[in-house]
């Protein structure tokens, strides 16, 4: 099974360098207009209400206080409990909570997996129990919500009139992977094929006999784990700059702030919109200065008028 | 029948029906007691010149519809070029990356329609926040970046019915952005709408008049959004001083283009037109609480608003610098923003990234300084002056854009002692209706929309807020401090006859400020209501 375990490394090799390419790709996009939403989280004192430090009179001559454990609780609670939904789309939530929750589960038996291994080339392996009850628990939920998501996607008018092709390939892909998943494990209740092909790869020996459908199921994982940073299901990776560099972001632009050269740097772009009452191949600093091609649209207005 | 009878009608459908996709009937609406007059019929000429083609309504109130198949033509190949500069860094680095985050990771589940005011008031499928996003994806995905599954993923075609109909989606949509709220990833379909704007305007030179040819290039060339000039604003200002005097018999100035002076104060100047007593009463406030400051006659820093806003960034940046650099020409201290909702988030948080070295005059919201002016007792209060049902309502760009959320309410609780909450509130709040340029739209049939649809939820919060108190033997006073929601809410309440019928009146702040000061002899409020 040598070439299963090339396609393993590939593939997490692939997600690896798709996902950084992402986060490289979102994080050199140039400086943006400030676009915060309230509540902001970090707001100490005045997040709870959505309060901001514009409630401050003459807010510049005083500290800014911010908040990294307010930042924090928000993002967890949304991450783990998928709190928006909750508030807003109970029923929805009845099913991609179990789907998240078994996602974050299985992250969990993975690294438990991993954790074994390390242990036991040091001779003492540990998590054994654990990796049962949450692998179980894991795939379980994953399964529920992947087939309520998918049935839901398809029964309810409003969410398939707006669901593509790839929308439903890529639950019907995660279904195929969980259901072979569950194959595998009904077939090997305590995971004991898993850990040795945890222990395989972490060791680079060759992987243990698998039966067809553990084979079929970690080759479909493979691929799964390759495939996920080309899609939107990257959300994860999207959430950290809509959030912290959006939604949340409420830097002032004072004196002596780095975001002055950052500044320069896009009014330094050049222009080529076409409208008229825009100068074409000029920069954005000189394009805000510029007034002449909005009194040429008056002039043709008024030439229109005459005209009339 | 001219319209598509149907109310589902999915993303594809939008390039395909070649009716009108959707008419609005009363019987769609959110129930609301309410005397609103029923829909009236569209002038059926208006179709020749005007894309009636959405819902029969006008927003783009410009003949721009093509004539013949090359104009068609010509109207999809621009329409495509201006897409393909929204994706652009060097032309549009000022959303680019909100934008493709909002483009590219929407999971669909419509969590947004449930907190879209539009939505809710009609449930018109096409008004679902994600419907005129999902339109858009779908075109960049079919003709911009096709990837390796962009036909399985687009099946939308882009025809001249397409971009007219889009543009037109882009004006049912207040940019509240109360749908980014709910939106678990962060997904920005309120900015999606202002982005289909600005590729309308900043490519095709195709907006509202009153945004664009009476809006930014007349505050640009004139002096203010409306044409008002220095000179007139100068006459208009006189007026004010001898109202004053008439109804306080005390004379109060307002300063103008003063020097060296600590605050340069900036007002709508809707608020001079209709709401004059909102600058009348910060006149006498920041006199009597002993601060030195000016208004401005400079063209365009007469007038607050910077409708760049709500559909282009280049008038969006254009106004922005002249108000900062009138600030240092006149050597402030600061620049207050008065009751200008977009003015707040134009000033303080959009345009704060257009400011370099040069332009380093701090920006602030009126609101905390009127609250200090309470708090700390600079003026003599009578607490119970304003013995009155009195509700708030939150503007979004105050609260949601800017948060700003307790000093308004800190206020009120001092001089209002009938202030009570609508509901939800806050950064919660639901739009008047009136954002993004709709209170000052008003050609055609688009005030119907905004009257029936856009304010609709608004105008049953503030009946719900009143609710003990309908009688219209007790004036009731709702609190909007921002010119463009005052507008919107008055029109509203008269439109569905709740003005008359429960004495339900739309102001300011500071004029209720100015009501429970014990030494200013007349009360400006009173004389106005």
């Amino acid at each position: 099974m040598l070439w299963l375990q090339i396609l393993v490394y590939i593939s997490i090799g692939i997600f690896a360098i798709l996902i950084l390419a992402k986060v490289i790709k979102y994080s050199t996009m140039p400086l943006h207009l400030r676009w915060e939403l309230y509540p902001v989280p970090h707001e100490k004192f005045k997040a709870e209400y959505g309060g901001s430090y514009y409630e401050e009179p003459e807010w510049w001559k005083k500290p800014r206080e911010t908040s990294l454990a307010g930042e924090l609780k928000e993002m967890l609670l949304e991450m783990i409990f998928i709190k928006r939904v909750f508030e807003y789309k109970r029923r929805l939530w009845y099913l991609t909570f179990p789907f998240h929750m078994g996602i974050y589960l299985m992250l969990i038996w993975f690294a438990l997996l991993f954790l074994n291994a390390i242990t036991s080339i040091a001779g003492f392996g540990v998590g054994d129990q654990l990796i049962v009850a949450i692998g179980g628990l894991g795939i379980t939920l994953l399964s529920f919500g992947c087939v309520g998501l998918l049935l839901k996607r398809i029964s309810d008018k409003s969410l398939r009139s707006y669901s593509t092709s790839v929308d439903y390939f890529n639950l019907l892909f995660i279904l195929a992977v969980t259901v072979t998943g569950i194959l595998a494990w009904t077939s090997d209740p305590n995971f004991t094929a898993a850990k040795a092909s945890m222990m395989s790869l972490v060791t680079f020996s060759a992987l243990p006999d698998l039966s067809p459908s553990q084979t079929i199921h970690m080759t479909l994982l493979s691929l799964l784990v390759a495939y996920i940073p080309t899609t939107k299901m990257t959300h994860f990776v999207a959430k950290y700059f809509t959030y912290h560099k959006i939604l949340w972001e409420d830097t002032p632009n004072i004196v002596g702030s780095p975001l002055r050269e950052k500044i320069k740097e896009v009014l330094s772009y050049k222009v080529s919109w076409s409208a008229p009452h825009i100068r074409q191949g000029i920069t954005w600093a000189e394009e805000a200065m510029e007034i002449e091609p909005v009194m040429e649209v008056r002039a043709k207005l008024a030439e229109e008028r005459k005209g009339k | 029948m001219d319209y598509y009878k149907f109310n589902f009608i999915s993303p594809e459908d939008f390039s395909v029906i070649d009716k009108q996709l959707v008419k609005v009937r009363s019987e769609d609406l959110l129930p609301l007691h309410s005397e609103e007059p029923e829909f009236t019929d569209s002038d059926p000429e208006w179709k020749e010149d005007y894309a009636t083609e959405l819902d029969g309504f006008i927003a783009i109130d410009e003949p721009w519809k093509p004539k013949s198949k090359e104009e068609e033509e010509a109207l999809v190949s621009r329409f495509i070029e201006g897409l393909k500069k929204l994706l652009d860094k060097e032309n549009n680095w000022t959303f680019l990356q909100p934008l493709k985050l909002s483009i590219k990771n929407c999971m669909k589940c419509n969590l947004c329609s449930e907190a879209c005011a539009i939505y809710q008031s009609c449930k018109k499928e096409i008004y679902r926040p994600t419907y005129r996003a999902e339109v858009l994806r779908r075109i960049i995905k079919r003709y911009i970046k096709p990837g390796v599954f962009g036909k399985l993923s687009s099946d939308i075609e882009l025809n001249a019915r397409t971009v007219m109909r889009l543009a037109e989606l882009a004006y049912r949509c207040t940019i509240c952005r109360r749908c980014t709220q709910t939106c678990p990833i962060g997904i920005d379909n309120g900015l999606i709408t202002r982005e289909i704007r600005k590729l309308f305007s900043q490519e095709l030179g195709i907006a509202p008049k009153a945004l664009h040819k009476q809006g930014t290039i007349s505050h640009l060339l004139d002096g203010s959004s409306v044409g008002l000039s220095p000179v007139g604003f100068r006459s208009f200002i006189k007026e004010i001083e001898k109202d004053i005097e008439q109804l306080t018999g005390k004379r109060y100035r307002l300063p103008v283009d003063v020097k060296g002076v600590d605050i340069l104060l900036v007002h709508s100047i809707l608020d001079y037109i209709y709401y004059p007593e909102t600058i009348a009463s910060f006149a006498i406030i920041l006199e009597k609480a002993g601060y030195e400051w000016t208004l401005s006659s400079k063209i365009p820093v007469l007038d607050a608003v910077n409708y760049g806003m709500w559909y282009d960034d280049v008038q969006l940046a254009r106004i922005a610098l002249k108000h900062v650099e009138a600030g240092k020409d006149l050597d402030v201290n600061r620049i207050v923003v008065g009751e200008s909702g977009h003015g707040h988030t134009t000033l303080m948080a959009a345009a704060d990234r257009f400011f370099t070295d040069e332009y380093d005059v701090p920006r602030e919201s009126y609101i905390p300084l009127l609250w200090e002016i309470v708090r700390k007792r600079e003026i003599k209060i009578d607490m119970d002056a304003s013995d009155f049902p009195v509700t708030l309502h939150d503007p979004c760009h105050i609260s949601r854009y800017v948060g700003i959320v307790k000093p308004q309410r800190n206020i009120l609780r001092e001089i209002c002692p009938q202030f009570r909450e609508m509901h939800p509130n806050g950064v919660y709040n639901y739009c008047c209706g009136g954002g993004s340029g709709f209170a000052i739209m008003n050609s055609m049939n688009f005030p119907e929309w905004r009257n029936k649809i856009a304010s609709r939820i608004k105008i049953r919060q503030i009946t719900e807020a009143f609710d003990t108190d309908l009688n219209p033997g007790i004036r009731k006073y709702v609190c909007a401090p921002c010119s463009n929601c005052k507008k919107t809410i008055n029109e509203a309440l008269s439109y569905h006859g709740l003005r008359r019928k429960y004495r339900i009146r739309c102001g300011g702040i500071a004029e209720l400020v100015v009501n429970a000061m014990v030494d200013v002899e007349s009360k400006i409020l009173r004389s106005y209501v």
